[in-house]
């Protein structure tokens, strides 16, 4: 019930002091409230925009809880986005489902680069994460610009690919993968000893878990959900890739996962609230000529207050 | 181009990235890990270019480091996630204010003829902080809050006096790291200028075992390596243009994984 309620609290001080930066810089604030709303849900169109936004969000979101559930520090849902489209994009002459499993394998294929880093030489997730996030990022810009560029080779994108998936096939699928998510980690002895392994390496070591694979297993897992959203995000929404393509998905999975307070069923509300956000900023940009990336300040405003809250709360206890 | 050339440009390129290196070695020392000093960076970028000086860079560090420093010492709060949101913070209100403001970012920008900034990063800086961290009482304490901060506390001291001068350090630092991004390096300011540099900073830092000498060192290494990316550049062969930007991180990576034997973070790095 509290975590709830600093959740609200979170997602109303984001819209709050996006309006305040607004009015700072002279827009009106009701106007810019009645944009983002109606931009978000405001219409049918507004509504299929928040989901489609919404879908990219939720997994890269479940990934990050994932990972943070078993203590390590995966950063880099951004980078495994990327591959993950890239895979898919390769894959995709072998049909639907094969271009969706190559983009989870190289998800995980490329998170779990971090985890060798940390076994072999002891490097922190949380630095090789981000930088393979760079990595990945100019690896699809040689991509785009190089190999897998268009055939007329007039923009720094690929063609479009041939299969698609249709937004209610895009649903279904986060949707499973949620559900899943919450099986995996409360229903499963798997799930036991991943969050043993994030609550208490040591103890869960003294229980029998082996820590480094139940790591790497777990970060296997979250880089996958990572992949498969930029497998999905190219499948029914962009149909090519190009450099913007993961769009900051992956960093935004930070913030989703911690609304949600790391639990995958809450996750899904977050992803809802963060997807009408990042819509109904957009819709600011288009109408009222406000950066987009006021969603991203949105974003750090929700993570902020809900660790102000929690230490709050924490030191509450004697 | 002349091989002293090419590792002087190396040299001057780096400098922000150096003085983020020895910023964090302070920060770290004293028991935290500031992985916002990418958002510290670009914040500073855009108040230098906005206020149109050095002394503009250290402002905007300083606000962003103070925020930093109300999460993670008064309230204690996660170091790494408190970071990741002021990464955030600081792309997304750069973002909104360059949009709302381009006017002012588009005006020419006056330079000196001498890097002033290179000299004191290069040579200084290191020897005033290698001093300051293992001559004097102060550095001792700060070193002690990282390494046993129960300890410090039970000499009398406060920790997070320590803590937040240590912040208050790395903050003028990545301040004028940042102003020297923008002002010196680049023609202004552009949205996410700082493209990594504070993780490669955090980066470095490990490499260079949390020591003054390790900074300088590690920096050099991968600016020389870094610039090697322009002289292929410039020579028109080998690698892609696309591929030759993925150099830098590889080398960050690279980087990461020379860290041979045993290294020893401070012992109460991250704990709250």
């Amino acid at each position: 019930m509290r975590q709830i309620a600093a959740g609200a609290l979170a997602a109303i001080a984001a819209v709050v002091l996006l309006a305040l930066s607004g009015i700072a810089f002279g827009h009106a604030p009701g106007e810019l409230l009645s944009t983002l709303i109606s931009g978000s849900i405001g219409s049918s169109f507004a509504l299929h925009g928040t989901i489609v936004k919404s879908i990219p969000l939720l997994l890269t979101g479940l990934s990050v809880a994932i990972a943070f559930r078993a203590g390590v520090w995966n950063i880099g849902a951004e980078g495994q986005f990327i591959v993950g489209g890239l895979a898919c994009f390769l894959a995709a002459r072998f049909g639907l489902i094969s271009s969706l499993l190559a983009s989870m394998i190289a998800g995980a294929a490329w998170a779990l680069i971090a985890s060798l880093l940390r076994f072999w030489r002891n490097a922190p997730e949380v630095l090789t994460t981000i930088i393979l996030n760079f990595v990945g990022f100019h690896l699809l810009g040689y991509s785009v610009n190089g190999p897998l560029q268009e055939a007329r080779a007039q923009y720094p994108q690929t063609d479009a690919v041939a299969i698609s998936l249709s937004t209610s096939g895009e649903v279904v699928i986060a949707l499973s993968i949620c559900i899943a998510s919450w099986f995996l980690l409360y229903r499963t002895k798997e799930g036991l000893r991943l969050r043993a392994t994030g609550f208490n390496p040591f103890a869960a070591r003294w229980a029998g878990v082996h820590v480094n694979a139940q790591i790497a297993r777990a970060m296997a897992i979250s880089g996958g959900m990572a992949g498969l959203a930029g497998g999905i995000e190219l499948l029914g929404v962009t149909h090519r890739l190009f450099e913007r393509f993961a769009a900051g998905y992956g960093y935004s999975g930070i913030a989703v996962a911690l609304l949600g307070q790391l639990h995958p069923l809450a996750t899904l509300l977050s992803a809802v609230f963060f997807g009408a956000l990042t819509t109904g900023a957009g819709e600011l940009q288009r109408a009222s000529n406000i950066s987009a990336s006021v969603a991203t300040f949105g974003q750090a405003v929700v993570i902020l207050t809900l660790i102000g809250l929690s230490s709050r709360a924490k030191r509450g206890i004697p | 181009m002349h091989i002293v050339d090419s590792l002087l440009l190396a040299i001057v390129a780096s400098t922000p990235l150096l003085l983020a290196v020895e910023g964090e070695v302070l920060v770290q020392r004293s028991g935290i890990i500031n992985l916002g000093i990418e958002g510290m960076m670009l914040t500073a970028a855009m108040t230098s270019v906005m206020i149109g000086s050095f002394a503009g860079g250290i402002i905007g560090a300083v606000t962003m480091a103070a925020l930093f420093g109300i999460f993670t010492v008064a309230l204690r709060a996660d170091q790494i996630v408190t970071g990741t949101a002021i990464n955030l913070l600081a792309l997304g209100m750069t973002g909104f204010i360059y949009r709302e403001m381009q006017e002012r970012f588009t005006r020419p920008i006056s330079r000196s003829g001498i890097d002033a900034i290179a000299i004191l990063a290069w040579i200084v800086v290191p020897v005033v902080l290698a001093f300051l961290l293992w001559k004097t009482k102060f550095g001792l304490r700060l070193r002690a809050s990282g390494e046993n901060p129960e300890a410090v506390r039970s000499a009398g001291y406060s920790v997070a006096l320590q803590r937040w001068s240590a912040l208050g350090i790395e903050a003028v630092l990545v301040g004028l790291g940042g102003a020297h991004l923008a002002l010196v390096l680049s023609n202004g300011f552009a949205e996410n200028m700082t493209a990594g540099r504070g993780f490669i900073a955090l980066s470095i830092v490990i490499f260079g075992r949390w020591k003054i000498k390790g900074a300088l060192l590690g920096t050099a290494v991968f600016g020389i390596a870094a610039a090697a990316q322009y002289a292929l550049q410039a020579s028109g062969r080998g690698l892609p243009f696309h591929l030759l930007l993925a150099i830098p991180y590889v080398v960050t990576l690279l980087i990461l994984c020379g860290i041979t034997g045993r290294v020893r973070a401070p012992e109460a790095l991250g704990r709250g």
